[in-house]
């Protein structure tokens, strides 16, 4: 080694006290940053629409067509999401929407926001939801609609709830059913962390009802977090802070977390009725399910069904939407799968390319009066 | 200066909080990962949250109900409504509006708009 060398290496390496402040000053920055937008909400939400109908917490959304007439598909198409979360994430941000895609599709599409149970809904159950509620809405849609026939999508519990719906008023028009992880079969008591929790003698919902009412959004997110504890607790934020100055993925990921940090208590007779007749006893697979009275006959389900399964759902695993397939009534029924998990299927960044577009080809050949 | 050592020397920041615990982290990150997952699938892990929510549920209840009933008297004392009170007039006020709901149904029925 030159002399030159060793003289010359080391005021190449070491920073200036100038760079050495800028280098605090980004990082600075970049926690900065970072803490604004964990806590943070994104606009949500941004397809326009206006309320048709609301029932009590429930409103119906009917999103302005962006069409024109002659574009524009024969039968609408009536979006359901789950009790427990806000339907948002149907329409999450501009540029990456579900609902906004469809519009630009030429559907006339409606969303079913079930909004937030207060005290006084607590004894809220499955029969409320599908034949008081559903009902009414499909009634309203088709008053503003114009049309007999309909096109219902349910996720997660709106993908149960839409079932029974199709199972117990199969001549009320619904003519093509999508659902989207849908957990209808509980057959599997190790399929899925949630099955195995609420299937040990330890765990009582009724007490939990009894004692709380309405059962904390903060309780279902804990226990929703908890099937994949590392990722959701942190995996998630190490994502954000490795890609802050991504511009991209920094919206992506905020619309995500202002979704999920938008929890909502779930009804306590909803949530017993879940556990206790869907996870505990599998009524509706087993045949014996009850909804005010009536019996759920699958086999009545005969409008055209499209099931759409994720493989990687750590929430609904496959196999508890599998099962229904053939004990369906109907003809034309198709099983989708996308490899993704419970909500990146429809909200992650392959959603447009994959889940979407079959999603709108099977709908758009089926959405002629 | 070798290859390597310029790679080192480009790609290692002192100045990034994470950076330096990074490779390690990410190496780590998915076993841990997998071994909490099968942790949670477990039926000792099931049953341990099961007793604890039990326990919790238990011991706060009767301080609840205490809580509630000496706020119910005091509500009543002050002749204001309770939350009972209120929750039942919600309930009410719910089916009113089914009922409105079915009578414009009904009104739209009769007298279809054109």
């Amino acid at each position: 080694m030159t002399d030159s060398a060793t003289t010359e290496v080391p005021s190449a390496q070491l920073p200036s006290f100038a760079d050495l402040c800028e280098e605090w000053h980004k990082a600075a920055e970049k926690a900065e940053r970072f803490n604004r937008l964990i806590t943070t909400d994104a606009e949500l939400a941004p397809t326009p629409k206006e309320v048709v109908w609301t029932l009590n917490k429930a409103k119906l959304y009917r999103y302005i067509p962006q069409v024109e007439q002659e574009q524009r598909k024969g039968i609408p198409l009536l979006m359901v999401f789950a009790i427990m979360n806000r339907p948002h994430v149907l329409d999450l941000r501009k540029g990456h929407s579900f609902a906004e895609y469809m519009v630009r599709q030429g559907y006339d599409l409606y969303l079913l926001d079930w909004g937030a149970p207060g005290p006084e809904d607590k004894n809220l159950k499955f029969d409320d939801y599908v034949l008081e509620y559903l009902p009414r809405v499909v009634r309203k849609l088709k008053k503003v609609s114009g049309c007999q026939e309909f096109s219902m999508l349910g996720w997660c519990l709106g993908a149960l709830i839409s079932t029974l719906y199709a199972s117990l008023r199969p001549d009320d028009g619904l003519k093509n059913l999508i659902l989207l992880t849908a957990p209808l079969d509980f057959s599997d008591k190790t399929a899925g962390a949630f099955t195995r929790w609420t299937s040990n003698a330890a765990f009582n919902p009724d007490m939990i009802v009894e004692k709380l009412g309405n059962v904390p959004g903060e309780m279902i997110d804990a226990g929703a977090k908890m099937l994949k504890p590392v990722e959701n607790y942190m995996g998630s934020y190490l994502m954000l802070w490795d890609n802050i100055d991504n511009p991209k993925a920094v919206e992506a990921w905020h619309a995500m977390n202002t979704w999920v940090r938008d929890i909502i208590p779930m009804a306590g007779g909803a949530y017993k009725q879940l556990i206790n007749e869907f996870y505990k006893e599998n009524r509706l697979i087993e045949g014996n399910l009850l909804i005010r009275g009536e019996h759920v006959d699958l086999s009545k389900l005969t409008a055209n069904l499209l099931n759409v399964i994720a493989e990687a759902d750590h929430i609904t695993p496959p196999c508890q939407s599998e099962g229904v397939m053939d004990l369906v009534g109907c003809e034309d029924k198709e099983v989708f799968r996308v490899r993704g998990g419970h909500i990146g299927i429809m909200a992650g960044r392959g959603a447009e390319k994959n889940t979407w577009p079959h999603i709108e080809s099977w709908l758009a050949s089926r959405s002629e009066q | 200066m070798t290859q390597q050592n310029k790679n080192n020397h480009e790609t290692f920041n002192p100045f990034d909080p994470a950076g330096m615990l990074k490779d390690v982290r990410n190496a780590q990150m998915e076993a841990w990962a997998k071994m909490m997952v099968d942790l949670v699938h477990t039926d000792a892990y099931a049953e341990a949250t099961g007793a604890m929510l039990d326990t919790w549920l238990s011991c706060s209840g009767p301080f609840k109900t205490a809580m509630e009933s000496n706020l119910t008297q005091t509500l009543n004392g002050l002749n204001l409504p309770t939350r009972d009170d209120i929750t039942r007039l919600a309930e009410r006020l719910t089916n009113i509006e089914m009922r409105l709901d079915d009578m414009e149904a009904q009104i739209d029925e009769c007298f279809p708009r054109k």
